[in-house]
C-alpha cells in the first residue's frame, strides 16, 4: 500500500486503477499481478486481502475490478463469484453484507452491488445466452430501498446502518452504491430503475474507477496524448 | 489490558491512570489533554523541530499507540528504533498485544506485529544468535514458542469482535511464515479451534480458518508425497500421529504424514457441523463449511485442491468454453469414492427440513440439497 506498508489485493487495484487512466501502464509494471490476484479468490467464491484470506466485499471488489483493468478476469471462477456476491445481499435489510454472516452495511451497496455491473460484462463477453438486457443480477430496488430508507442522516449525509453516525467514506459509497442500484448499461442499452420520485435518480458512475464514466473517457484521451514513460533513464 | 475509564470530569486532584491487577485503565477526561501533547511531540520531532531522546521516544509512541494504535507514524519510529538496535522487538509484540486488548481490529498493529516477526525470523537465522538466545531457547523453541503466542493473541483478539479479519488473516500469516504449515501445527490447530468455533457459531472467520487449516493439510500429503492419502473406512481409523519433528526434512516429514487420517479429520468435521447445525438452528456459515467441508472428502485429495486452481490441466481458461465446464471438469476427475459422505448428508438435510422450526434454517437446508444434487451428482 504504500513503501514498508502492507501487500494486500488493494493496492493492485489502486495502482491498476491510476496506471490505466494515466497511460503509463506496461505489461511488465504488472508481470504476475493477475495471477497473484487470482490465487486470492478462496473456496467461497469471494476474493480475500491476500492468498488464503476469508472473502470480503471490498478486496473482491478490487480483485475483480483490477483484473477487469487487467484484461484478466477469466482467470477467476466467474461462476463461484457470482454465487457469492449474490448471497450476499440480505433479504430482509435489501443492503450487503461484507462477509457471510456478517450485518449488513451501507458501504456494502457500492463494493458488492458493484460486482454484477463487472461480472455482467465479463459473462457477456464469454458469449452467455442467459444474461438480461435490462437489469443487473440482484435486486436493484431493495437495495435502494435500504440505502433511502436506512442510511441517511437526517442532518445530511449517509451512513453504514441505522444507529451510526454518518461519515464521508460511508457517504461516498453510499451514493455509488445506489448509483449502480439506479443504471443499467449504458448507451442504447441503458435502463434506469429508480425507487420512489425521478429526483432520486442520481448521476451514474463507472464500475470500475467509481467515478463519472464521462470522466473516464476525458482522462484516458488527455493521457493518451502522451507517450507512455520508459524506465530507462532519459 | 487497557481500558478507558468514562470520567468526564477531573473530580480529584489525582493521576489519572488507574491500576487494578492486571488491567490498566486511564480516565477519559485526560485524553483530551494527553493525545495531542504527546502526538504534536512526536510529530514535532519527526519534523526535525524538537529533538526527542530514546526513551523519550519510546515513552512517547508508548502513549500514543496505547490511545490510538492506528497511528502507523508512531509504529514506524518503533521501526526504527529496532533496526538500530535501540528497541527489543520482543517490546512491540508486548505493547501490541495491550493495544489489542482494547483496539482488536486494529490494522496497524497487525501490520506492524508482522513486520517485528519478519525481524525475528531473521534474526533467529542467524548463527550468532544460536548461543545468545535469551533463557537458552534453541531457534526452533524460539520460534515454536512465538507461534504459541501468536495463536493466542490472534485468538483473544478473535474473541474480543466477531468475524475478526484481521486476527484471522494474522494467524493464517503467523502459520504459513513462522509455522511453515507442518502437518502437526495443522492438526494442533484443528483441535484447539475446536471449541472455539463451536461457542462462535456464526463467526464466519473462524470456520473459514478451519477451512485453511484443513485445505492446507490436503495440499500438504498431496505435495509431499504425490500419491493420494489411502481412502480409510471410518471405522478404521488410525489417528496414530508421531510428534512431528520441527526440522524441514521433508523426508522425516513424509514419512509422519502418511499416518495422517485425512478421511477421518473430514469426517469429524462433517459431524462437528451436523452438531451444530442441530443445535443452533439458522446459521449461513455453519451451512457453508458443511458445503466446503463435503466438497474435500467427496473429491480425492489429489483433486481437492483443485477446488480453488482455476486451471484444469494447463488449459487455456480464457477460451469461452471453459467457464461452465470447470465444475463438471472437477467432478469428472474425481474417482468414485468409497466414502458415505453424500448418503449421510441427505438423511441429515432431510431430517432438519422435517424437525426445523427456523425459518432460516429450512432455506439454509434447502439449498443445500440442492448443493447436493447439482454439485455431486448423485
Amino acid at each position: 500500500m504504500h513503501v514498508g506498508g502492507e501487500v494486500d489485493v488493494r493496492s493492485a487495484y489502486c495502482a491498476a486503477s491510476v496506471a490505466s487512466l494515466t497511460n503509463i501502464l506496461t505489461p511488465a509494471l504488472f508481470a504476475g499481478t493477475a495471477e497473484w490476484i487470482a490465487r486470492c479468490q478462496n473456496w467461497e467464491g469471494g476474493i480475500g486481502g491476500v492468498p488464503g484470506m476469508e472473502a470480503h466485499g471490498g478486496y473482491t471488489f478490487c480483485g475483480m475490478a483490477a483484473l477487469v483493468i487487467l484484461k484478466q478476469e477469466h482467470l477467476l471462477n466467474l461462476r463461484s463469484l457470482l454465487h457469492w456476491v449474490t448471497g450476499r445481499q440480505m433479504r430482509f435489510e435489501g443492503g450487503f453484507q461484507g462477509r457471510c454472516n456478517k450485518l449488513v452495511d451501507g458501504c456494502y451497496s457500492f463494493w458488492q452491488a458493484g460486482l454484477l455491473p463487472l461480472l455482467h460484462r465479463a459473462l457477456h463477453a464469454r458469449g452467455d445466452p442467459a444474461l438480461s438486457m435490462a437489469h443487473w443480477m440482484f435486486d436493484q430496488l431493495a437495495l435502494q430501498e435500504y440505502i433511502l430508507l436506512c442510511c441517511q442522516c437526517p442532518a445530511g449525509g449517509l451512513l453504514d446502518k441505522p444507529g451510526k453516525s454518518r461519515d464521508f467514506y460511508h457517504t461516498c459509497y453510499c451514493l455509488s452504491g445506489l448509483a449502480i442500484a439506479q443504471h443499467f448499461g449504458s448507451g442504447d442499452l441503458h435502463n434506469e430503475v429508480v425507487l420512489g420520485i425521478p429526483e432520486n435518480c442520481l448521476q451514474a458512475t463507472h464500475p470500475v474507477y467509481n467515478i463519472a464514466p464521462e470522466k473516464v473517457a476525458r482522462a484516458v484521451m488527455h493521457f493518451l496524448q502522451y507517450p507512455v514513460p520508459s524506465l530507462d533513464p532519459a | 489490558e487497557i481500558g478507558l475509564i468514562p470520567c468526564p470530569e477531573a473530580r480529584y486532584n489525582r493521576s489519572p491512570i488507574v491500576l487494578v491487577e492486571n488491567k490498566l485503565g486511564v480516565e477519559s477526561w485526560c485524553v483530551k489533554f494527553l493525545l495531542p501533547y504527546v502526538h504534536n511531540k512526536l510529530l514535532l520531532y519527526r519534523q526535525r523541530k524538537q529533538w526527542l531522546n530514546k526513551d523519550e521516544l519510546i515513552d512517547i509512541t508508548c502513549t500514543l499507540l496505547l490511545l490510538n494504535p492506528d497511528f502507523t507514524t508512531a509504529w514506524n519510529v518503533r521501526k526504527e528504533l529496532i533496526l538500530s538496535g535501540t528497541l527489543n522487538p520482543l517490546k512491540d509484540l508486548h505493547l501490541g498485544k495491550l493495544a489489542l486488548t482494547k483496539f482488536p481490529k486494529s490494522p496497524e498493529t497487525w501490520i506492524h506485529r508482522r513486520w517485528v516477526l519478519q525481524q525475528l525470523i531473521q534474526e533467529n537465522s542467524l548463527p550468532s544468535l544460536a548461543t545468545k538466545g535469551s533463557l537458552g531457547a534453541t531457534p526452533v523453541e524460539r520460534i515454536h514458542r512465538l507461534v504459541q503466542e501468536e495463536m493466542n493473541v490472534c485468538s483473544e483478539a478473535a474473541g474480543r469482535y466477531p468475524s475478526n479479519y484481521n486476527a484471522w488473516s494474522h494467524r493464517i500469516w503467523v502459520l504459513q511464515h513462522l509455522a511453515k504449515l507442518t502437518v502437526k501445527v495443522l492438526l494442533d490447530e484443528l483441535s484447539s479451534t475446536k471449541y472455539w468455533v463451536s461457542m462462535h457459531v456464526s463467526d464466519h472467520s473462524g470456520f473459514h480458518y478451519r477451512q485453511f487449516l484443513l485445505n492446507s493439510l490436503i495440499h500438504r500429503t498431496v505435495t509431499d508425497k504425490n500419491i493420494p492419502v489411502q481412502k480409510q473406512v471410518v471405522n478404521e481409523q488410525n489417528p496414530s500421529l508421531q510428534k512431528e519433528k520441527e526440522s524441514a526434512g521433508t523426508e522425516a516429514a513424509c514419512a509422519e504424514e502418511q499416518s495422517v487420517d485425512l478421511p477421518g479429520r473430514l469426517d469429524e468435521e462433517m459431524e462437528l457441523c451436523s452438531e451444530l447445525i442441530d443445535n443452533y438452528p439458522g446459521h449461513e456459515t455453519l451451512w457453508c463449511h458443511s458445503d466446503e467441508s463435503l466438497n474435500n472428502s467427496h473429491h480425492s485429495p489429489a483433486t481437492s485442491h483443485m477446488a480453488q486452481a482455476m486451471d484444469v490441466d494447463g488449459l487455456n481458461e480464457s477460451s469461452s468454453k471453459q467457464g461452465y465446464t470447470q465444475e463438471t471438469k472437477r467432478l469428472k476427475r474425481a474417482p468414485v469414492q468409497d466414502s458415505l459422505g453424500p448418503e449421510m448428508e441427505y438423511r441429515f438435510v432431510d431430517k432438519v427440513l422435517s424437525t426445523c422450526r427456523d425459518v432460516d434454517q429450512a432455506r439454509f437446508a434447502t439449498a443445500y440439497r440442492k448443493w447436493l444434487v447439482t454439485f455431486l451428482g448423485q
